[in-house]
């Protein structure tokens, strides 16, 4: 990068006196199209330096009018993304290493990027005895001794924000897993700041029906009778929502949670993350194994070294029943206004 | 196991004669021809370099307000006390100054400078806290010495040599190789433009201004002193300070 | 009135000549005259000024300076003189003992009070009844042919009043400082007589004007005599490299530890005294005594000036091994005293006996 002592920013183009914050408020927020993958929050100077949170009338306050948000969101002028998307080579595997929700390749592929010197770090998200998401950085192996960090949480959390973190004090790179939309977000963000193009080198993309709100999902839970404190794992399977505890399982159709379906969830027809470098997902493999679409160069390179090292073992997916619910998901194209 | 018990070496008796001979033989020339290495204070001085470890005196122009040498201090005899000004500024606590001279080596203006001052006498312990005031001026020191002697010291012998006048005791601190720093962007394409590094500049060294459909963002150089304030504050840390060009 | 001149005519019988104030003397109308030369009555002058009282007191100032300054000399110092700058300090002991006159003097309470106290005072016998018997040139208080004898046998009193100063002062250095005085003493003794005796043979008699009147030096006749005798009053005035009942840095003045005030100072110069009275006896025996060129005007003080001097520089010579050598182990000066000391005085007695029969 040359240094220079004068360079420009290309401006949005938005009405005069209307602020970012508003465009955003209005267009997506106030539309029920945020998906709330918090890129907009990665990227604002203003939550960096007064610390405000994911309120956008309080941010009306401390806006400096960078514009940022409104360049990053992925649900503005928003163009919906379906189908398989391009891979490179489809595969089921099972991590011999790590136990995860299903094959755990999610923690294989983010360990072996950081083994083979790609990434020195990636976001993690674990959970506490309540089960409220809390982002971990993940420098080293010995770190996933902690057990909550691997297997899915159902309920929205602050990767992105944390990924701005890790861009600014990585040396090497970072690695991203994150749902669909927050993909989207990631690739926003690297199409406007080049910092995140150079930075984060490995994003993974996990395939994604929807997401709940905390607070929804454990209120739901409690009324089926299930012990927060004792739950254990979460699973959706089959059209089941199997909700496993300490000493007991909770089971009920998936169908009867579209009552807290959030907003942004009802008009998203991505269901296998198009945009990442790879997919992961439970969809479209045996019991115990993760199904896993290659898409880019990057993950291929990281698969290989996977397999030379003999790291997981690998079989056979039934790409149909993927193809499927992304035709299923496709149909939400109709929510949108 | 045996214990070993040592003898002590024999020496014959001329040696010992020789020996004895030689000890009262050097007495003797001692006696008349003596080596004294006596230093009469107060009537005579040692002259001692000019980074000899004395007395600090404080330049209150070159102050930054940075509070290194506070922190660095290891007897904590530097506390930072509040100017009228609101800015802060030493007072040094002669009791417990160990005169390392660390808060001079790590002043970063270079306010905090030596001198060979090394023998203030204080009737009391308070009067031993010396105000930033008092650390401006050179202390009250009475000059009884006519004469300073210095060490000449040639090959394994070292003679005292007196010199009829006085030596200085302020010391000019050596010129400082300063360099000038520069801000720059080192990454234009992760700018944000959002103003954080214009709203922070003290210098008012940074502008932005809207032409067209760009917003320009001009560093200018003349005015940017390379006080690192906006590369500390841009949330997204594409500044960086560079050495200035064409100067040494 | 009759009495008082029956003292006059004994004293003018035995006067000291000077002939340098007889003129003074002369200008007097008598009996004032007699009264004036009163003073000049040999033993009391002996006894007062020299070799009594007034060089004594003078040494005894002059003495430690000379050391201080002599070896502060050798060790590349400086010594005192801050007190008369100009002058180097010389009257550095008199500011001394000033001091101590007006210092406090405690009395531990673990001392024994009486000998404490007394004990100090005490032993200036043996210091000061020796002055009696020396002769500086022909000055001398009581003149007997066993002068010499009596003289050594009232300086190995002396540390029976050191020994009772140490014991009485209850303290534990004091006491440990004493008992090497004690192992000294044992070590010095013998020697110290046998060399004295060897001398005896050679000059006949212990009389020491006879002795200064002979013309002949002791230290060419029976050399070893003269070192036996010289280490012997090393060991037995504590001077380095014997200093072993003092021992400043272990001992912190040995014996005398308790003592402050005025006592610290009569303390501290009995070891000067002791020096003096032996340096006499040195003088006398291997050095001439009062013997060099006659200085005219000054009649018999000549032979009393060459002989102060003489002392003067034996003095100094002691003072000055405090500088060249350090100090020896209590067992090994005892080893010393016993064999290689012993041994040399024996031989010095047998040098002597072949020369008294050589000139018989």
């Amino acid at each position: 990068m040359a240094a220079v002592s004068e360079w420009r920013v290309k401006l949005v183009g938005r009405p005069k006196d209307v602020s970012c914050p508003s465009v955003v408020k209005t267009q997506v927020i106030d539309t029920g199209l945020c998906c709330r993958c918090m890129a907009c929050m990665a990227a604002c100077p203003a939550a960096v330096r007064t610390g405000v949170g994911f309120d956008f009338e309080e941010r009306k306050h401390v806006c400096v009018d960078c514009e940022i948000c409104v360049r990053v969101c992925p649900r503005l002028d928003y163009k919906p993304l379906s189908g398989i998307g391009s891979y490179i080579k489809a595969v089921a595997g099972r991590s011999k290493r790590f136990k995860g929700q299903d094959g755990a390749m999610v923690t294989e592929i983010l360990m072996s990027a950081m083994e083979m010197g790609i990434i020195d770090r990636c976001i993690f998200v674990g959970r506490d005895e309540d089960w409220r998401t809390e982002i971990l950085h993940v420098r080293d192996v010995e770190q996933l001794e902690v057990p909550t960090l691997t297997g899915t949480k159902y309920t929205f959390a602050a990767a992105v924000p944390a990924l701005r973190e890790a861009v600014l004090n990585t040396k090497v790179g970072v690695g991203f897993v994150g749902t669909p939309c927050m993909v989207s977000g990631v690739r926003r963000l690297q199409k406007e700041l080049a910092v995140f193009r150079r930075k984060v080198k490995l994003v993974i993309g996990l395939f994604c029906t929807e997401n709940f709100y905390w607070d929804e999902l454990t209120e739901f839970l409690k009324e089926r009778g299930v012990d927060i404190k004792k739950l254990v794992k979460t699973d959706i399977t089959k059209g089941k929502f199997i909700a496993t505890m300490t000493d007991d399982v909770v089971e009920f159709p998936v169908k009867e949670l579209s009552a807290i379906m959030p907003s942004g969830c009802r008009v998203c027809t991505d269901f296998s993350a198009v945009e990442s470098d790879v997919s992961v997902g439970s969809v479209g493999s045996k019991p115990g194994f993760s199904t896993v679409l290659v898409r880019e160069e990057n993950a291929k390179e990281v698969l290989d070294f996977i397999r030379e090292h003999g790291y997981a073992d690998f079989d056979e997916v039934s790409l149909e029943f993927v193809e499927r619910l992304c035709n299923l998901k496709k149909k939400r194209e109709a929510n949108i206004k | 196991m045996g214990i070993k018990r040592l003898k002590m070496p024999e020496y014959s008796f001329g040696d010992k004669v020789k020996w004895h001979a030689a000890a009262v033989g050097t007495a003797f020339k001692e006696a008349f021809f003596p080596h004294t290495v006596t230093v009469h204070y107060p009537k005579e001085r040692r002259k001692f370099p000019d980074n000899f470890r004395g007395y600090i005196l404080f330049d209150i122009e070159k102050c930054i307000n940075c509070w290194q040498c506070a922190f660095v201090c290891p007897a904590n005899a530097i506390r930072m006390k509040e100017a009228p000004n609101k800015k802060y500024y030493p007072t040094i606590d002669y009791a417990k100054c160990i005169f390392c001279h660390f808060c001079v080596d790590s002043c970063v203006g270079g306010a905090l400078r030596t001198t060979k001052i090394h023998d203030v006498a204080y009737a009391d312990v308070n009067e031993m806290l010396a105000e930033t005031e008092q650390l401006m001026e050179p202390p009250e020191i009475v000059r009884e010495d006519r004469r300073y002697v210095e060490y000449v010291i040639e090959e394994d012998d070292v003679r005292l040599r007196r010199v009829k006048g006085q030596d200085y005791l302020l010391v000019e601190p050596p010129p400082r190789k300063e360099y000038s720093m520069v801000c720059v962007c080192d990454d234009p394409e992760s700018c944000t433009g959002c103003g954080t590094c214009a709203d922070v500049c003290e210098h008012y060294a940074i502008s932005i201004s809207i032409e067209g459909e760009y917003k320009v963002i001009r560093i200018d150089t003349a005015r940017c002193t390379g006080c690192g304030l906006c590369v500390k504050e841009c949330p997204l840390r594409v500044l960086r300070l560079v050495r200035r060009e064409g100067e040494q | 009135m009759k009495m008082l001149g029956q003292i006059l005519e004994l004293a003018s019988s035995n006067r000291v000549e000077i002939p340098l104030i007889e003129p003074l003397l002369g200008m007097l109308p008598p009996p004032l005259s007699e009264l004036a030369a009163l003073p000049l009555w040999k033993p009391l002058f002996a006894a007062l000024v020299v070799p009594g009282f007034a060089t004594l007191g003078l040494l005894l100032l002059l003495l430690p300076w000379i050391e201080r300054k002599l070896c502060a000399r050798i060790q590349w110092r400086v010594g005192p003189k801050e007190i008369v700058s100009w002058l180097g300090g010389i009257i550095q002991l008199l500011a001394d003992s000033l001091r101590f006159l007006f210092q406090e003097v405690i009395v531990s309470r673990d001392s024994h009070r009486p000998y404490f106290t007394q004990f100090v005072l005490l032993s200036f016998i043996p210091a000061l009844l020796p002055m009696l018997f020396v002769a500086a040139g022909t000055i001398i208080a009581i003149r007997t042919e066993y002068s010499v004898q009596i003289m050594l046998a009232l300086v190995c009193l002396f540390p029976v009043f050191i020994l009772g100063m140490g014991w009485s002062s209850g303290n534990r250095f004091a006491f440990v400082g004493t008992v090497r005085e004690a192992f000294m003493y044992f070590a010095y003794e013998v020697p110290l007589i046998l060399s004295v005796i060897a001398m005896l043979l050679v000059f006949g008699t212990g009389d020491p004007v006879a002795i200064g009147e002979s013309g002949r030096l002791g230290i060419v006749l029976n050399p070893l005599a003269a070192l036996v005798f010289f280490i012997a009053t090393a060991m037995g005035t504590s001077r380095l490299p014997f200093e072993i009942p003092e021992a400043d840095q272990e001992l912190a003045f040995g014996p005398f530890i308790e003592y402050s005030g005025i006592t610290f100072g009569l303390a501290y110069v009995l070891a000067y005294e002791k020096l003096y009275v032996l340096s006499a006896l040195f003088t006398t025996l291997f050095l001439g005594g009062g013997s060099g060129p006659m200085i005219a005007p000054l009649g018999e003080l000549s032979g009393a000036l060459w002989f102060v001097l003489k002392v003067i520089v034996v003095m100094v010579v002691f003072a000055a091994l405090r500088a060249i050598y350090p100090r020896f182990r209590l067992d090994q000066a005892l080893k010393a005293g016993w064999s290689s000391i012993l041994a040399i005085s024996l031989l010095a007695i047998i040098i002597s006996s072949v020369e008294v029969v050589m000139w018989a």
